[in-house]
């Protein structure tokens, strides 16, 4: 096993279990810190992958600003109360069960498919990842997608500061 | 790894280039670890009730800092967000900026003037100012 | 494209006009005005004026049936806007931002009916949704706004990465986002596993999206919580875009990806959509029956009509086709004119319209046609919309099913008769309506029951453009 493979299988389990972290821990603040993690291992996920421009952008956009923005929701609301609501054993029972049924299915899928036998990821190399490569395609070939984008940003502008904003 | 490909600027393209960051990042938790546990085993520890209170600038403590922050907050916070995101699609542009010539520049600027529209809109709307 | 472009551009005006004009009354005039000129604008591009010649790189395709559901959906708009402009002036201060996220929504329709890519239908799909989002929250002091704005939010956004997921699996299976290119890769190789997973991922998010059942749990809240002209505007003309999106989608995939021309891999998708189809009629008709209050019961019946429109999923031909722009143009009408009317009564509870035909006989008149529509009566378009689809069914050789379409067509008629019955046949000493009715929203109120009844009469007055 090389250093890549090594590197792989250890950022998928701290992953996997700081998901699970951001799922079993009772403190939000604690669940948003497990979920930074999460961003940082998928960051080094793609690293591995030499999607270098990914990379950054996952470190500054999710694991910086959008954590914030998870920090200043878990501020807005009131944390003195324990006022969760418990779900009832069942509730988590179906929950267990029908999510495990998804994952089955989703792994026997991944396993059985075609296109996924004998195949290998790239690993360290290739230029499908890098920053040039992507400015060319995203400025040519997926130019039109780009600019409907900022539509979206408008919206998104337009809606802050009408929720969010006293008049 | 050969340690000379550190200093060999040409090979920039694989992910065998971030190995020194890893090490880095790897040293750096390290450091904050081992002072930590360091200091927690070594130091002098008297564990009176005083000492254990959070500290409030030698002030008693009054109330509850959990209170439901203002909304404004988030407003900024958002807007932060929108502009960061919009900063992200430079990159690729400022990489390609000579290739993409005039076409890839009227792209950024339409993209850009949507955001100027934008930011006049949140200007002249007040979402930034602080006291209201 | 002049549709896309000129939506977002009006969106921009709307949001401009917010920032320096402080004449809040002139805001209307200018979305009405905009809206003249999107429609214009789009049939101009129907007749093969485009404005813009943009290079999509073939991620966006226009062809006339896409461009005439446009004019059906921005027609509709400007017919809502028309009859409920002073109610949106009334939510909150933020009139013109509300009309800019309607342009917004309207960019995303005009993508999802021309996407000719995954990629292009996500955004499409997301420039519709978050504007509704943000009005469906516009009622800040209202608590039951808030809830709903945060379930619909939330339940989107986990709908939406269900799509991305079904998205991936096929991009994984093809190499592609392009809908052309999936046709034609799968016709020559044998269909992949992965591509039929992602296929399914798809079809449960956009249930989600068009609230179909099992799928349907966010959309009694979401439109009972959301103030109502908003409703109007998410029930109507929102819903039947996504089901242009949705047939869009399906239409060629169901050929390659079906059991009959993949045996070894296919997907049912017969039994499928059967499922769907009677799960969302029995669960929007058996249910509406229940509620006390007209607007639960208006959602419930938009959950009830969605497995109508389902049925142009189920069969894909040309009455199919044709149903569903019936369809979209008779359920757009009558619900804009019905939710005109119900933003005006005092109490929201089907005692709430007693003695409306007596107070205000224009308002009851109105309903009724409305709800004659949507029950499927006769000499209105709801009956024409209702026939064209159960007649693609039997066609397609499922006479069974629409028996089932049938029956619980019988059902709805109980509910939408309670409200009649409740504005005719009971009286109240005050007047239900709490606001008068302005001259304007009579002459809109005209125009829905003319379009319902001239269609409802003569169908092809529509589809006819279809062709020409």
């Amino acid at each position: 096993m090389g250093t890549t493979q090594l590197l792989f299988w250890l950022l998928s389990a701290l992953s996997i279990f700081s998901a699970m972290m951001v799922l079993i821990s009772k403190n939000p603040v604690h669940s948003v810190l497990w979920l930074v993690l999460v961003f940082f291992t998928i960051s080094g996920h793609y690293i591995l992958l030499n999607a270098q421009f990914l990379f950054i952008v996952n470190l500054i956009v999710y694991a910086g600003a959008i954590m914030v923005l998870f920090l200043f929701v878990i501020m807005l609301m009131n944390l003195n109360k324990d006022a969760e609501p418990q779900k009832s054993i069942w509730m988590k029972l179906a929950g267990a069960i029908s999510g495990g049924s998804l994952l089955l299915i989703f792994v026997s899928v991944v396993r059985s498919a075609s296109e996924m036998q004998s195949k290998q990821a790239l690993l360290k190399t290739g230029n499908i990842g890098l920053i040039d490569q992507l400015g060319k395609t995203l400025f040519s070939e997926y130019v039109i997608p780009f600019e409907i984008s900022s539509v979206l940003f408008l919206s998104a502008m337009v809606g802050a500061v009408a929720i969010g904003k006293k008049h | 790894m050969p340690i000379h490909s550190l200093l060999d600027a040409t090979v920039v393209n694989t992910a065998n280039n971030y190995f020194p960051i890893g090490v880095q990042l790897l040293f750096a938790a390290g450091f904050v670890a081992t002072m930590l546990i360091m200091s927690a085993l070594l130091g002098p520890k008297r564990k009176t009730s005083d000492k254990l209170a959070n500290f409030e600038s030698g002030i008693e403590i009054t109330g509850n800092a959990r209170q439901p922050m203002a909304i404004k907050y988030f407003l900024v916070a958002i807007l932060f967000v929108l502009f960061d995101v919009e900063v992200i699609f430079f990159y690729p542009y400022a990489v390609n900026f000579r290739e993409l010539g005039w076409a890839g520049f009227g792209a950024v600027a339409m993209f850009v003037g949507f955001f100027i529209v934008g930011f006049t809109y949140i200007i002249k709307k007040g979402a930034l100012i602080w006291e209201d | 494209m002049n549709a896309i472009i000129l939506s977002a551009i009006f969106g921009v005006v709307l949001m401009m006009a917010s920032a320096f004009v402080s004449n809040r009354s002139l805001y209307k005039t200018i979305a009405l005005a905009c809206l003249v000129l999107l429609v214009g604008a789009n049939i101009a591009e129907t007749l093969g004026y485009s404005f813009f010649t943009i290079d999509t790189h073939n991620m966006l395709a226009f062809n006339k049936m896409g461009l005439f559901f446009n004019t059906i959906c921005f027609t509709a708009t400007l017919l809502y806007v028309f009859i409920s402009s002073s109610e949106i002036e009334r939510v909150d201060n933020y009139t013109a931002e509300y009309f800019a996220l309607i342009f917004f929504s309207l960019c995303g329709i005009a993508i999802l009916t021309s996407f000719n890519n995954l990629l292009m239908m996500f955004l499409g799909i997301e420039i519709m949704s978050i504007p509704l989002y943000i009005l469906t929250g516009s009622d800040k002091r209202n608590l039951k706004s808030n809830e709903a704005a945060l379930k619909y939010f939330l339940m989107g956004s986990f709908s939406t990465g269900i799509l991305l997921l079904g998205i991936a699996f096929i991009y994984g299976a093809t190499g592609s986002f392009g809908l052309e290119s999936i046709k034609v890769g799968t016709l020559q190789m044998q269909l992949s596993i992965l591509e039929v997973t992602g296929c399914i991922l798809l079809l449960i998010a956009f249930a989600f999206k068009v609230s179909a059942a099992p799928f349907h749990f966010w959309t009694p809240d979401v439109y009972d919580g959301a103030p109502s002209v908003f409703t109007s505007f998410m029930a109507s003309i929102i819903k039947v875009a996504g089901f242009y999106a949705f047939v869009k989608l399906f239409e060629s995939r169901i050929e390659t990806t079906s059991f009959a021309t993949n045996p070894a891999v296919g997907v049912n998708w017969h039994l499928l959509f059967a499922i769907l189809i009677i799960a969302t009629l029995f669960v929007g008709n058996i249910t509406a029956v229940f509620q006390q209050s007209v607007k639960r019961m208006l959602a419930y019946s938009s959950i009830a009509q969605a497995g109508f429109m389902l049925f142009a999923l189920f069969s894909v031909n040309a009455f199919s086709k044709e149903g569903l722009y019936l369809y979209a143009a008779g359920y757009c009408l009558a619900t804009i004119g019905i939710f005109a009317v119900l933003v005006r009564m005092k109490d929201y509870t089907f005692e709430g319209f007693n003695g409306l035909a007596k107070h205000e006989p224009t308002l009851a008149f109105a309903t009724t046609v409305c709800l004659l529509s949507l029950a499927g009566i006769p000499l209105t378009v709801g009956f024409f919309a209702k026939y064209f689809m159960l007649a693609a069914v039997v066609k397609q050789g499922y006479a069974w099913l629409a028996i089932v379409g049938v029956l619980f067509a019988g059902v709805s008629i109980y509910y939408y008769f309670r409200v009649i019955a409740a504005m005719y046949f009971k009286s109240a000493d005050e007047n239900p309506a709490a606001v008068a009715t302005s001259s304007t929203v009579k002459i809109g109120l005209a125009v829905v029951v003319a379009g319902i009844i001239i269609l409802g009469v003569w169908p092809h007055a529509l589809l006819n453009f279809l062709y020409f």
